[in-house]
């Protein structure tokens, strides 16, 4: 039985009809060109926005929980994320312990291991470069140990380095019993890391499949409007735009 | 350290609560004079003119000054965290105008005459809150800093153009004078019976304040965040509007406006909070006490021909220190 399933979702004027389903253990990359509706499934699946159709995980619906509830169970990285105050690294992971009312040390300090921050956990984040902060803001949404877990452009303006890395948490943290659903534009990282793509344009799902099945070029180009060069024998497999 | 700020700021606030009663032109033992003030009011015990001058006059003013600044502290902090912005403070977006405004037309139009002394911090409360309220809707769920300033900046020049229209139309010269001065802001000449209506406003405000702490901890990550950790920002921010309008409303209705504590205040103490803004309430209200109780005694001091209105005097000290706070924020951006 898969962890979560998406039964037509639908956000007035922005996504249509979304059916969707995951599962423990793998990593589901969404994949679409701009405006397509990866953001808006994504909210929409956290309960951000006004949304129609049924979500259920582990089979219970998601109507039937409360909001903190719910945020134990599925947790979200925005794609655009700063903190307003200097807060310190370690108050900022802390912090994905509010929707469990707890401040459990244990987890916090394995989580900041995970992310490779635990050397600067006492600095104040806007003393650190982008792809520190990025391992931060993860850092912060694994602390919530979510069963669902919902990234949006993780590695947008990030070096190739921490690309990599990024990815690497992420994976591992799907393997350990979760599910991660990542919004991603980088459709190389993408072959590279999902285990699973959804494909989306004009806020509908286009098609759910495997990697090989997804990223073809006669799929790819109509959908991106520009001629995709593929080739998933490559180590690291390419999917460029020609 | 961090442990140690409550009680030491509560700790200074004793000291300066006994410094404000010891303070006069009649030099006096202030203990006796209190223990005799307390005993007239169990036992009936004959009143001192000691007793008389710290119980009657001193007391009520050191009181107001303390639950007036740590209102005004506490609010600014909240408000702060609430919208994100370092910047703002109960009197530059229109909250303080606003309750100024119900106040001022209860005072002289002498509406809802049903509530009686009640009616004046009523009519500063529904002040206060419509106008942040409005506030919060003129610059949108997702506001940026920018748009917050300017929204305030719009509904304060609103409510100020009100009470203009209604100084303008004051029934005479003196009901405009007594207005005038009572907007400058002071605590001077009120008796015990304003903090009857304060007190309580600012326990239940207070309280609706600090049960949303998780709240402004988790705006420091921005709305969508907030609300993706189950917080409800919608739902919770309301009661964060609401307590900061109780506060507010009943203390600019008591008191008139005491300006730029709301800004000043949580501003020096978040380096000491690490920058927590759910951390920020407790330090704020008791700097907030003990900087307002201060200003007060500094008043006190000054000829008392023409008396310096204690709204006049932190509006000196804060308005220069809000250019600084705008120099610094520009120089991060360059």
């Amino acid at each position: 039985m898969a962890l979560m399933s998406i039964d037509s979702l639908a956000v007035q004027q922005r996504l249509f009809d979304a059916s969707l389903e995951i599962h423990e253990g793998e990593v589901l990359g969404l994949i679409g060109p701009n405006g397509a509706g990866k953001s808006t499934l994504l909210n929409a699946i956290t309960g951000l926005l006004p949304r129609s159709g049924r979500i259920s995980l582990d089979g219970q619906s998601l109507e039937q929980l409360g909001s903190l509830q719910r945020a134990r169970q599925i947790a979200l990285q925005p794609q655009f994320i700063e903190s307003v105050w200097a807060l310190s690294v370690h108050d900022i992971v802390s912090m994905g312990r509010l929707p469990w009312g707890d401040s459990d040390q244990s987890i916090i300090r394995q989580v900041m291991e995970q992310a490779n921050i635990t050397e600067f956990a006492a600095r104040h984040v806007d003393e650190l470069s982008g792809g520190e902060r990025a391992r931060v803001w993860l850092a912060r949404v694994l602390a919530n140990q979510p069963r669902v877990l919902l990234v949006d452009e993780p590695v947008a303006n990030l070096d190739i380095h921490y690309q990599q890395e990024v990815m690497q948490i992420l994976v591992d943290y799907a393997r350990a019993g979760h599910a991660v659903v990542i919004a991603i534009h980088d459709l190389s990282l993408a072959a590279r890391y999902c285990d699973r793509l959804c494909l989306m344009d004009n806020g509908r799902i286009v098609k759910t499949d495997t990697i090989g099945a997804v990223l073809s070029s006669e799929i790819l180009s109509p959908v991106f409007n520009v001629e995709v060069y593929v080739d998933l024998e490559n180590q690291p497999p390419v999917v460029l735009a020609q | 350290m961090e442990k140690l700020l409550n009680p030491a700021l509560l700790l200074l606030l004793l000291l300066v609560a006994l410094l404000s009663l010891t303070i006069g032109t009649l030099d006096l033992d202030v203990s006796s004079a209190l223990a005799n003030w307390f005993s007239n009011l169990l036992t009936g015990e004959v009143l001192t003119r000691e007793a008389l001058i710290v119980g009657e006059i001193r007391l009520p003013r050191t009181l107001l000054a303390l639950v007036v600044g740590a209102a005004m502290g506490m609010s600014g902090a909240a408000l702060q965290g609430l919208l994100r912005n370092p910047l703002v403070d109960p009197g530059l977006i229109g909250a303080s105008q606003g309750a100024a405004l119900g106040a001022a037309l209860v005072f002289y139009f002498n509406i809802f005459p049903g509530l009686g002394t009640l009616a004046t911090p009523i009519a500063g409360l529904v002040g206060a809150a419509l106008t942040l309220f409005i506030l919060m809707g003129l610059s949108g769920s997702m506001a940026r800093p920018a748009i917050i300033i300017m929204a305030g900046l719009a509904i304060s020049t609103l409510s100020s153009a009100l009470l203009a229209v209604v100084l303008n139309f004051a029934p005479n010269p003196y009901a405009m004078q007594e207005l005038v001065f009572w907007l400058l802001g002071s605590v001077s000449n009120r008796g015990l019976d304003n903090l009857a209506i304060l007190f309580p406003a600012f326990v239940i405000g207070s309280i609706m304040l600090l049960t949303q702490r998780k709240l402004l901890l988790g705006l420091s990550l921005g709305e969508q965040v907030a609300d993706s950790m189950g917080l409800e920002v919608t739902k919770r921010g309301r009661y964060i509007v609401l307590g900061t309008a109780l506060l507010v409303g009943s203390s600019v209705a008591v008191a008139g406006n005491i300006g730029f504590i709301g800004l000043i205040v949580p501003h020096l103490m978040r380096p000491l909070v690490r920058y927590r803004p759910d951390r920020l309430l407790l330090p704020s209200a008791l700097a907030g006490a003990v900087f307002v109780l201060l200003a007060d005694i500094l008043v006190r001091q000054l000829p008392p021909e023409r008396e310096l209105k204690l709204g006049v005097l932190t509006a000196l000290v804060g308005a220069p220190f809000f250019v600084w706070l705008v120099w610094k924020e520009r120089q991060r951006w360059l």
